[in-house]
């Protein structure tokens, strides 16, 4: 009887982050699926639409008294029972309450064989409430913990949030979660595949996605797209901190973070060759390392000439706002970005959350990794949230993929190397993890 | 709708007379006091009488507005009750006929009902809370709230409702619903059966292992290894014998001699998936077992729990819950599938022991 599993997105946030707006969303947009609801806080709004179940948040400890152990004995029976009448729905949301930690609901997707017959865990989707966020940070050990296990991470209201800070603030969720996607929205509105059917613990897919921290080193701290119509534009610089600020403007074909990504690789080549220095009034080149003067006082211009209408994208030096760069049209009106993207880690925050990643060249001997990894889970298992990578070890001709919630780890053998050279990659997301130890520890286990 | 034909693939004590089959998938199986007919409940909330002798359905209502839970006959009179996942448990008569009271919860599902051997009064478990009715349907009173929802009920002789929880067993007074005794134990526990003489209350826990005590020293044990949750337990009627799920075997521990700490349980092995349910016969160490491979099977035990296969039948899909005819002469299954299968199981067996009580 092998039915095909269920898939099952977690959603958390803190109250008011704006999840039922979300799931609103979710359960009223037309994608076809059929959508149960299993919702702890009941009434908060109301959910308009679909098969809602309301649950009893009830956390079971096992006899053995591991923390890592604990699942929702809610969820178990209500699942069970959902899965004998499944035609009647094909996804299920679970939607937890503002102040619960995702340990136990992530595991019991892990945990109890009834639940994993019948269903697999898609992903956990973390709202953020972009206004209070820091303070929450501030007071509570939740709100660090939903941002660790997320999958996605919704960056909500940003509305409400000035866009330097937005930056800042994604800078910092990267620092805790530098696995999950981070998404910004309004009023929870953002096309909802970004949230169902991401297949985040398909071990299948665990090689698709690099985790941030692990991307070069670029030599441009911020990029801004703009959505340009031809003609003459101007791009203003006024004072800054240097005395020059070196930059490189591209047409993109879109604002997608992966369409970024691409253009800063771009980028990175162009930035490798010389600069041609420019003068004000001079007009920028498209696709090219040029260097423009910063005034000591006033501002200086520069033309741009664009032929074709579609989004162009700054890639620059220094942060837009230490110049007040800003691109303007032919009546001098300074120019929205449609999207901005920070390429630095800001480490200005102490949170105790962070992820570590590591990457060492060469092989590893299974069997010593197989006990220093046993140590660490069970000495640090309860502060290590999530766990994902890959491995290359001796003797094995494939990439072996890995990923874990707490001390539950699932991994299996994966494509073959080749000729490739052979390395192994590693991301931990936890609690006071300390990344020497941790970078000691794995390689201790090269052959 | 039932559509009858012959299973030619019943081997042994297991003769197939009939096959029905529900639009949804049931969830409960009981059998009328006199053996005359069978009801069965469903996801969709569906209940559907079944007669005995023939397969046909006699009726058929719409029980509950959404799926039910179970069902509980009363040990003598014609008198059923349903539990719903619409919040509420309602009774029934034989013929279809429902009461105009209903026992309505503060929870959003009903999930256990179990009368008392004498069948004055109902217990019902939805939530964490457990309530007392008459049959009639009055409320006579309500426990405390649970530490969790409660997992299983069973009546420990007349006097006495045991429960299951996330923390232990509670035993209830039904009179006013206060709590006599409390036991213990760090686990979830999801299952429970008492032994008929009420000494051994045994408890299948979410994390795989079977606890169970003494009740006169309240002495306990627990039992490990399952590679599942034993969702599943039943005594044989001589309260020697407790047979439990949690693997694609069964369990069976005796408490015949001076264990069974420390004894070898017997281990009936036949199926190829995980048990999901047991039900002995009333009279005799005759055990039948359900699994997810769609297949029943029948067993004699020794007094040990040793275990001799001696019939075999498929169902439609993975059985979902096995119940013995009042005479222990027709076993029936419901499954995933929506199968609602009846064997006879009229054997030397029965007859010998039948013959030995008659002389």
């Amino acid at each position: 009887m092998t039915a095909t599993k269920t898939p099952v997105t977690i959603l958390t946030g803190f109250l008011g982050s704006g999840k039922t707006t979300l799931l609103n969303r979710i359960l009223s947009e037309p994608h076809g699926r059929r959508i149960a609801v299993i919702e702890n806080e009941y009434g908060e709004i109301g959910i308009d639409q679909g098969l809602v179940i309301a649950a009893d948040e009830e956390i079971f400890e096992m006899s053995n008294g591991c923390i890592c152990c604990t699942v929702r004995g809610d969820l178990i029976r209500i699942l069970g029972s959902l899965a004998k009448r499944r035609e009647r729905f094909d996804y299920v949301l679970v939607e937890t309450t503002g102040l619960a930690d995702p340990g136990p609901v992530a595991q019991t997707f892990f945990m109890d064989e009834d639940v994993r017959a019948h269903y697999v865990l898609d992903g956990i989707v973390t709202l953020v409430d972009a206004l209070h966020i820091a303070q929450q940070l501030g007071h509570s050990r939740e709100s660090a913990e939903q941002i660790a296990f997320a999958d996605v991470l919704v960056l909500n209201k940003t509305d409400l949030v000035h866009s330097d800070r937005l930056l800042a603030l994604e800078a910092r969720l990267r620092g805790m979660n530098a696995m999950a996607r981070i998404h910004r929205a309004e009023h929870a509105e953002l096309p909802i595949e970004r949230v169902l059917d991401l297949a985040a613990f398909d071990l299948d897919r665990a090689l698709e996605r690099k985790p941030s921290f692990l991307e070069p080193e670029y030599p441009f701290e911020w990029t801004g797209v703009f959505n340009l119509t031809p003609g003459r534009w101007t791009l203003s610089l006024t004072t800054g901190p240097d005395p020059s600020l070196a930059l490189v403007g591209l047409p993109l074909a879109d604002t997608s973070e992966p369409g970024l990504r691409a253009g800063a690789e771009r980028c990175l080549r162009l930035f490798a060759e010389p600069a041609r220095d420019l003068a004000p009034g001079d007009p920028l080149r498209l696709e090219r390392h040029q260097r423009l003067p910063v005034p000591t006082e006033g501002g200086a211009r520069f033309a741009l000439d664009i032929g074709a209408p579609g989004y162009y994208a700054i890639y620059s030096q220094h942060l837009a706002e230490e110049f007040e760069l800003a691109v303007c049209d032919e009546q001098d009106q300074p120019l929205a970005p449609e999207c901005e993207h920070l390429w630095v880690a800001q480490h200005d925050h102490d949170d105790q959350v962070t992820s570590v990643g590591i990457e060492l060249a060469g092989d590893l001997d299974a069997e010593r990794l197989n006990r220093w990894l046993s140590q660490l889970l069970r000495e640090q298992g309860p502060d290590i949230y999530r766990m994902k990578g890959f491995i290359s070890l001796a003797d094995a001709p494939e990439r072996f993929v890995f990923q874990g919630v707490h001390m539950l780890f699932d991994g299996r053998p994966h494509t073959p190397w080749g000729d490739e050279p052979r390395y192994s990659q590693l991301v931990f997301i936890g609690r006071n993890l300390d990344r020497a130890a941790l970078e000691t520890g794995l390689r201790a286990c090269l052959t | 709708m039932s559509d009858l034909k012959l299973l030619p693939r019943a081997i042994g004590v297991l003769e197939p007379p009939w096959r029905g089959r529900l639009g949804e998938y049931p969830r409960a199986l009981v059998w009328s006091p006199a053996g005359d007919r069978l009801l069965t409940g469903d996801a969709a909330g569906t209940l559907t009488c079944f007669e005995s002798r023939t397969g046909a359905v006699a009726w058929s209502v719409q029980a509950h507005a959404d799926g039910i839970l179970d069902l509980a006959v009363h040990p003598r009179e014609a008198r059923l009750a349903s539990a719903g996942q619409d919040g509420r448990g309602r009774l029934w008569d034989l013929d279809g006929r429902a009461s105009p009271r209903t026992l309505d919860a503060d929870a959003a599902w009903v999930e256990h009902l179990a009368w008392s051997p004498a069948g004055d009064r109902l217990a019902s478990a939805s939530g964490r809370h457990v309530r007392f009715w008459t049959p009639e349907g009055e409320l006579i009173s309500r426990t405390p709230a649970h530490a969790s929802a409660v997992s299983a009920l069973a009546w420990c002789g007349q006097a006495e409702l045991a429960s299951a929880c996330y923390g232990g067993l509670s035993f209830w007074d039904p009179a006013g619903g206060a709590l006599r005794e409390r036991l213990d134990w760090k686990g979830a526990l999801i299952s429970l059966a008492i032994s008929p003489d009420g000494a051994i209350v045994a408890g299948g826990s979410q994390d795989r292992t079977v606890h169970f005590w003494r009740r006169l020293t309240a002495e306990d044990s627990m039992m490990s290894g399952y590679p599942g949750k034993p969702a599943a337990l039943a005594f044989d009627s001589s309260a020697r014998l407790l047979a439990t799920s949690g693997a694609e075997y069964t369990t069976v521990w005796n408490f015949g001699g001076a264990g069974p700490e420390g004894s070898t349980p017997g281990l009936l092995e036949g199926h190829s998936e995980p048990i999901t349910h047991l039900a002995f016969a009333h009279r005799g160490p005759r055990l039948a077992t359900g699994a997810a491979d769609a297949f029943v099977l029948v067993w004699d035990l020794d007094g040990d729990g040793q275990g001799r296969l001696v019939g075999a039948a498929p169902a439609t899909g993975p059985v979902e819950r096995l119940a013995w005819r009042g005479d222990d002469r027709a076993l029936a299954a419901i499954d995933a599938a929506g199968g609602v299968t009846v064997w006879h199981c009229a054997d030397a067996l029965l007859s010998r022991r039948e013959t030995a009580v008659a002389v």
